[in-house]
């Protein structure tokens, strides 16, 4: 296969000029991919190659997007711009010196190596959890790379190594209780069998096992997947312009000190990690809150000027078929490195230990208020009483932010909308209760 | 059709080269798919064109299934791709077939640039006016697929999708045409949502729900369909022992039948290349024929193939449903309202979920209306209907006598997103739960 550089990018640029498309991008990629798959009948094992490409172009009055497998070719066929719609697009920029990660070179997982990793999966859960059993679980590892113009004179050439791993679990009993997880790393290698085993083992358990609360407050401790599923439902509040200090006090306060936000395109480790995004803008290290303090929101290029605020590469583009948008890559609650989760947990004394979400939550942003299905334990003296699930985490979404009292040291990413990552979290003046409402 | 000049006859001595075992499925299956958009006004990109064609080849052998796929219709990519599935060494070589396939179509766009101003026109013919954000899309879609001994029918379907956004509600659609009958019902949806804006949801309560064909599309897709895939049911045991099991009222017959989808995504063929199905999914309410592929075909003689159906190449088909169809009953229109003293009418439902597992199922209605003795009366906003799918479908008491193409949507599962359509008649149902 070829690689994207013999692909003519400028012959391509200088053909849509020539149409009066003053403004044009052409995008390019070649991936590759394994997936396998295993369920209690069947096993699976894909492998996709892909080849296309994508262009914006347009003017003052016009613009069209198109993309295709295959090969461009300056002769097109391009669609007729319609009218009404303009394209801007960004100037270029210096890019700071990024060292490529050596796991970018790493071979896609091999078909057997894969199926074992799903099988020991199953052999973990049962020994976590006698009679359960793995329902469905899907490995998907892949590489790529893009280039990129643009009519500005933005170039720009990416890679990408990621792996997902989906698990679907039925616990002992009829009717069986269900639960699944979702996984993200640069490559299927970084995955425990007897840590996901054993994660799932336990939300299976709390929910066979577990009652709601009919309504209770107290000090609520939030697993990592728990408070970072919160985190992803503020997204709203912090990407783009305007929304985010809305939640700001008079002093500028959006959290507790205990809150740190950032987001990171180029986080060393990170899944998504890359020097420039979607439409080559260097990617850095944005602080969007400072403990406690709101700083600014997650800002794209073109809207530096409708907000206070630096803005950075936050373009995502997760496929060729994906026009591009701004949002975060990582995202993350600044963990404290000197806080233990035993010890968080140790100092609860009256109140809950949320360890995962068991179904999607509900935002009001406007109204300042959510609900989270949640299962884990009730927690008694720093210990675990009793088991809780079937439950809804109720509140405000300033009196969250605004009652974290600690964070663990445990900073863990979960592929929600870009990674959204948080450490274990200790919460006050929240709710559980038996229903949403 | 792009596919006309393939060399299918080549195309199936390769394949039969890797067919070992008699029971062997093997199969390639190319397609070509083409999407034209017209965004939201506003939006940068307004004309959006997607297209994308190539193949997979596939290899079924005790249980395992190897799928290699590429984004390419070309000679040597398929040789590549074949010995991929066929496990054979770098070295083992495999013939490169003929795969030419015809030019793309020139974008045509002027239908899709036209209808947010015909749906303008028909929402202010209610005497109403809101801005609205309207996507329209086109979808086209060939396919052809080809086994060691047969090569099936190239099909083709032709569909649009649509999503018209106000501040007080998201509504989609798939439609067949473009047309001012296709205006007026998404006008009539969108006004639907507009006039039930401030309406309270109902009380928590057990009772009477009518339920209108759109709305009986949902409940059924779900509960019956999605509930019957094969494997769906191998999650809770072996799917032929669903065989005979009473489902529902006995008052419920309901169909899958491709063939009988209406015009432009009609299939003969199911995208594994077997004939398509007339399937009695519940006859009486009893459970008579699952949907099936040949992988779930093959594990039980009770199965049969026909209901294979892929979201995209690059992953493997799977039993879905394309074309749902409840038989209409004896119940005249007026007389499903006039039948119970009150109760709650919902002409639309917004989506369904089911658990698998539990049997639990919740069907989301964006609004609704309160009738009493037979006649409709004030709005209710939005609810859901909520109950075990053995239960909830044993409560149908009246089917509707007219039975009409009950709009149709997305359905997302494994990872493959597909249109799926109904023919449907309005039900009535007693003892169900609706909360807010």
């Amino acid at each position: 296969m070829s690689p994207p550089a013999e692909i003519k990018l400028d012959e391509i640029l200088r053909a849509l000029l020539k149409r009066h498309l003053t403004d044009a991008e052409i995008y390019v990629k070649r991936g590759r991919s394994r997936r396998l798959e295993r369920t209690p009948v069947t096993e699976t094992s894909s492998t996709s190659q892909e080849r296309a490409w994508a262009v914006r172009a347009g003017n003052r009055r016009a613009s069209f997007f198109a993309a295709a497998t295959g090969d461009p070719s300056p002769a097109g066929p391009w669609p007729e711009p319609a009218p009404g719609h303009s394209l801007e697009l960004p100037e270029p920029q210096a890019v700071p010196g990024w060292n490529e990660p050596s796991d970018f070179d790493t071979p896609l997982i091999g078909e057997r190596e894969g199926l074992k990793l799903l099988e020991s999966l199953g052999r973990e859960l049962v020994s976590e959890l006698p009679d359960s059993r793995l329902l469905r679980a899907v490995l998907e590892d892949g590489s790529s790379e893009a280039e990129l113009a643009n009519s500005r004179g933005v170039r720009a050439r990416t890679r990408q190594r990621i792996s997902t791993l989906y698990i679907e679990a039925a616990g002992p009993g009829r009717p069986a209780v269900q639960a699944s997880l979702y996984v993200a790393a640069r490559e299927p290698r970084r995955f425990h069998p007897t840590a996901l085993a054993r994660r799932l083992a336990d939300r299976l358990a709390v929910a066979a096992a577990g009652a709601a609360p009919e309504r209770d407050t107290g000090e609520i401790l939030l697993a990592p997947v728990v408070a970072a599923r919160l985190l992803a439902g503020l997204l709203p509040l912090l990407v783009g312009p305007g929304p985010g200090s809305r939640l700001t006090g008079a002093r500028g306060r959006f959290g507790s000190e205990k809150v740190t936000l950032i987001d990171n395109g180029r986080l060393p480790g990170g899944a998504f990690e890359a020097p420039v995004d979607g439409e080559g803008v260097p990617t850095r290290e944005v602080v969007l809150v400072e403990e406690g303090i709101f700083h600014q929101p997650l800002l794209a290029w073109w809207q530096e000027v409708a907000a206070h605020g630096q803005p950075s590469g936050i373009t995502r583009r997760p496929g060729w078929r994906d026009l591009p948008t701004p949002g975060p890559t990582h995202l993350f609650l600044k963990p404290d490195p000197r806080t233990s989760v035993a010890a968080l947990l140790g100092s609860v004394s009256q109140g809950y230990y949320l360890i995962d979400v068991t179904g999607a939550g509900r935002f009001d942003l406007p109204a300042d208020r959510f609900a989270l299905p949640v299962c884990g334990f009730a927690v008694a003296a720093g210990r675990a009483s009793a088991p809780v699930s079937g439950a809804w985490l109720c509140g405000g979404i300033g009196a969250f932010l605004r009652g974290i009292a600690a964070v663990g040291r445990d900073l863990t990413f979960h592929p929600l909308d870009g990674m959204i990552g948080s450490p274990t979290v200790l919460a006050t003046g929240l709710e559980l209760r038996a229903g949403a409402e | 059709m792009p596919f006309s000049r393939l060399d299918a006859a080549a195309v199936a001595r390769t394949l039969s080269q890797i067919a070992e075992q008699p029971e062997d499925v093997v199969d390639a299956f190319f397609e070509r798919r083409e999407e034209v958009e017209v965004a939201p006004e506003g939006d940068p990109g307004s004309l959006r064109v997607w297209r994308e064609e190539g193949f997979a080849v596939r290899l079924v052998r005790d249980g395992h299934t190897w799928l290699a796929s590429r984004d390419a219709i070309e000679p040597k990519p398929f040789a590549e791709a074949l010995r991929q599935v066929a496990r054979a060494f770098s070295a083992a070589t495999y013939p490169e077939p003929a795969l030419e396939v015809g030019p793309p179509e020139p974008v045509v766009a002027h239908d899709l640039l036209e209808f947010p101003a015909a749906l303008s026109r028909a929402v202010r013919a209610h005497h109403v006016g809101f801005p609205l954000r309207v996507a329209v899309r086109r979808h086209r879609r060939w396919v052809q697929v080809v086994g060691p001994r047969l090569v099936a029918t190239a099909e083709q379907e032709n569909f649009f999708s649509l999503t018209a956004e106000s501040t007080w509600g998201r509504y989609g659609a798939l439609l067949t045409q473009l047309d001012a009958a296709a205006a007026a019902e998404v006008a009539g949806a969108v006004v639907a949502l507009f006039r039930t804006r401030q309406s309270q949801p109902p009380a928590p309560v057990r009772g009477t729900v009518v339920l209108g064909p759109a709305a009986v599309a949902v409940l059924l897709h779900e509960a019956v369909a999605h509930a019957l895939e094969a494997d769906t049911l191998a999650q809770g045991g072996n799917p032929e022992a669903a065989v005979g099991v009473a489902m529902a009222a006995a008052c419920l017959d309901v169909l899958d039948d491709p063939a009988a989808a209406p015009e432009g995504v009609r299939r003969t063929t199911d995208d594994e290349g077997a004939p398509v199905v007339r399937r009695w999914l519940l006859r009486g309410g009893i459970v008579e024929q699952p949907l099936a592929d040949a992988l779930w075909a093959r594990t039980s003689p009770v199965l049969l193939p026909g209901a294979g159906r892929r979201g995209t190449r690059h992953l493997p088909p799977g039993p879905r449903s394309s074309h749902l169809e409840v038989l209409a009953g004896e119940t005249a229109p007026e007389d499903l309202l006039a039948g119970a003293e009150e109760g709650l009418y919902f002409a639309e439902a917004s989506r369904g979920q089911l658990d698998p597992l539990s049997g639990e199922f919740v069907l989301y209605l964006p609004f609704g209306q309160r009738f009493r003795r037979g006649g409709l009366h004030e709005a209710v906003g939005a609810c859901s209907l909520r109950g075990r799918v053995s239960d909830l479908l044993t409560r149908v008491v009246a089917v509707g006598a007219e039975s009409r193409p009950a709009g149709a949507g997305w359905c997302a599962k494994g990872g493959q997103k597909m249109p799926v359509w109904a023919t449907a008649p309005a039900l009535r149902l007693e003892g169900v739960e609706v909360s807010p």
